[in-house]
């Protein structure tokens, strides 16, 4: 299960499919986003992981690997601290959910365009290669990152019991690479791996080191 | 035809180029900039100058709630009707309004607003507010997409502690509390509520439904407000609503003196100071999710009539403090000159807006305490009286009951 970030679903992106190629993936696109449902009475992280428990179980039936991408990741190591016995293997790629006092986040909704640009991408050229949101998507994302993306997780990592896999684009301008050290310290074995030549989309920038890290680690289990 | 005294309780002494520093006004506008002196001897200003509004016969006192900017200092508007109430004789103490979801628990709101009516003698309009969205949600950091259930739970809860003679529980989804049991309990049986907005179709349905009093507050000019007023009073026919007029209220910035030429030197750079000032950062005014779909296209729709009225070369440099003084009157952002003009003006934008409300802003920008004592007297000893005729045939259910039979005296005297 494939969770997708604060922007909006990939779409049929290239990493997907590749994914896609070996195994089946489920990537569904999260509640107020594009063309899903409103959030209605989802109205935390909590009532967020059960929706995705629920699809789990009605669409497996079983544990699944859980690979969740900036928002994503952070509803992802929710879902396998409080699904363990959904969740295989564990993958959070940039991922929100903490937060370092000594190393405030910006601010998503606020940064300046220019700034977000430089912050997602290592090279500006390519955030052609990922869809810009539709309106909707932000509001429904400020339900778990307005005004502080952080929602207790750091009481929760203690409780993944999947083995996890923590990787990081080395450029990322919105979540710093210590936020992927962090959470990796969080998580018992967890183990941290940062893609160079990637900002925030290390699964567009670095698609091949992406996908061979991702296919490694699920693979090896 | 009601008039209520306000101001935007501006910080008088930003520097000479705050606006080219590009700074935003609200949010994060560094406080170095501010001398705590200065914000004492300004509150000091504007209790005075309502003071003076009472005695000048104006129907209410307005008071208004902003956050983290140097544009309206005045962070606790519950604390400025305090003052009002207790050092005013007969004016309504409008609080327009509370930011009902940034109060914890909201029960807060309704204990003070019940306090204040008690101090005044049942004088308060009970104003109930989103809060624009650099104050709602950014520096009071509420999710935008949670601040309408916010509100909405925070209303009901109020409403309720206000009616409820016993103490009862309440357990809502961001709100629990087991014993709600209001002391003090207000003077007057029922509010008057007014809710101001800037053109959401949901704060429209909120005041039809609930008979309430809507304002339209902006500084933006008649221009930009006719489209929106007008689509509200042709919802509000369309919903079936009371299209009396009392239940609109606008505001409006007046610069009243002798003659024209006395105006223009009185209230020039004021205004262009209050303009020229209020710069906010784009990103603070448009946070995903704080408006619907529905009211961003409507709202869209209203700023694209307004825009064939005015140039966008003209919307900028009344943005800036750049346009000429009798520009801004030209183009409705502001209503200045003599006595007779100012009559004859308010009277057109009330007829043609149908407003039965007037938020008459007599004070702005770093304006001087003396220009505001002229402008009040002015505006309330020879305007006001002048318009008391206006809407007379439409009763005025949205302020306090005291207050009303206060203008129908004003009124039948004016008549006859």
């Amino acid at each position: 299960m494939f969770l997708h970030g604060y922007d909006t679903h990939p779409g049929e992106a290239g990493f997907l499919a590749r994914l896609a190629a070996g195994r089946r993936v489920i990537a569904p696109e999260h509640p107020g986003y594009g063309e899903s449902s409103a959030a209605g009475p989802l109205h935390d992280i909590v009532d967020q992981v059960l929706h995705y428990r629920l699809m789990v179980e009605q669409w497996v039936g079983g544990p699944v690997d859980v690979v969740g991408h900036c928002l994503g990741g952070m509803i992802a190591a929710e879902f396998a601290a409080l699904c363990p016995h959904l969740t295989r293997r564990l993958v959070l790629v940039d991922s929100y959910g903490l937060w370092l006092d000594d190393m405030p986040l910006p601010d998503p909704f606020v940064i300046r365009p220019a700034d977000l640009l430089a912050a997602k991408f290592a090279d500006s050229a390519d955030a052609a290669k990922v869809p810009a949101p539709v309106m909707g998507n932000h509001a429904a994302a400020t339900r778990f990152l307005w005004p502080i993306p952080e929602r207790g997780l750091s009481r929760r990592l203690p409780f993944v019991q999947a083995p996890t896999l923590v990787l990081h684009g080395a450029q990322d301008g919105l979540i710093p690479v210590a936020y992927a050290e962090a959470l990796a310290a969080g998580i018992a074995g967890a183990q941290c791996m940062v893609l160079p030549g990637a900002g925030h989309f290390p699964m567009i920038e670095a698609e091949d080191a992406f996908v061979a890290a991702v296919e490694g680690f699920l693979d090896a289990g | 035809m009601k008039f209520h005294w306000f101001a935007e309780a501006s910080y008088p002494q930003l520097p000479a180029d705050f606006r080219e520093s590009k700074l935003s006004s609200w949010v994060d506008t560094p406080k170095r900039l501010a001398d705590p002196h200065v914000v004492g001897e300004m509150c000091r200003m504007f209790i005075r100058l309502m003071q003076q509004a009472d005695r000048d016969g104006y129907d209410g006192l307005a008071v208004n709630e902003h956050h983290q900017t140097p544009f309206a200092v005045t962070p606790s508007p519950n604390l400025l009707a305090s003052a009002l109430a207790h050092t005013t004789e007969r004016a309504a103490i409008l609080i327009i309004g509370d930011s009902l979801a940034l109060y914890n628990p909201p029960t807060r709101v309704a204990e003070e607003m019940a306090w204040i009516d008690c101090l005044s003698q049942g004088r308060v309009i009970a104003g109930f507010v989103f809060g624009t969205p650099m104050d709602s949600v950014f520096a009071y950091g509420m999710p935008p997409v949670e601040l309408r259930d916010r509100f909405e739970e925070a209303r009901l809860l109020i409403l309720k502690s206000w009616a409820e003679q016993e103490p009862f529980a309440f357990n809502g989804r961001f709100n629990k509390l087991r014993y709600v049991n209001l002391w003090p309990k207000p003077i007057q049986p029922k509010f008057p509520i007014w809710v101001p907005g800037s053109g959401s179709v949901e704060t429209w349905d909120l005041t039809i439904d609930n008979d309430y009093c809507y304002g339209h507050l902006s500084f933006s000019g008649l221009h930009a407000a006719k489209p929106m007023v007008d689509a509200y009073w042709d919802y509000v026919a369309r919903r079936g609503g009371d299209p009396n007029p009392h239940r609109m209220a606008f505001t409006q910035i007046l610069c009243v003196a002798n003659t024209d030429a006395e105006a223009e030197a009185t209230y020039s750079e004021a205004v262009k100071y209050f303009y020229r000032n209020r710069y906010v950062n784009p990103a603070f005014e448009g946070p995903p999710g704080y408006r619907s779909t529905k009211s961003v296209q409507a709202i869209m729709g209203h700023r694209k009539i307004a825009e064939s009225s005015v140039s966008a070369e003209d919307r900028a440099k009344a943005a800036a403090g750049e346009l000429d003084f009798w520009e801004y009157d030209r183009l409705g952002y502001i209503i200045a000159g003599s006595p007779e003009r100012v009559r004859q003006r308010v009277r057109e934008l009330c007829v043609d807006l149908r407003i039965g409300q007037l938020i008459a802003c007599l004070h702005v920008g770093n304006l001087s305490e003396e220009a505001g004592e002229m402008n009040t007297r002015l505006f309330g000893r020879e305007v006001m009286p002048h318009l008391r005729d206006l809407w007379i045939e439409h009763e005025d259910r949205w302020t306090p009951q005291g207050i009303a039979e206060i203008a129908a005296k004003a009124a039948r005297g004016a008549a006859a």
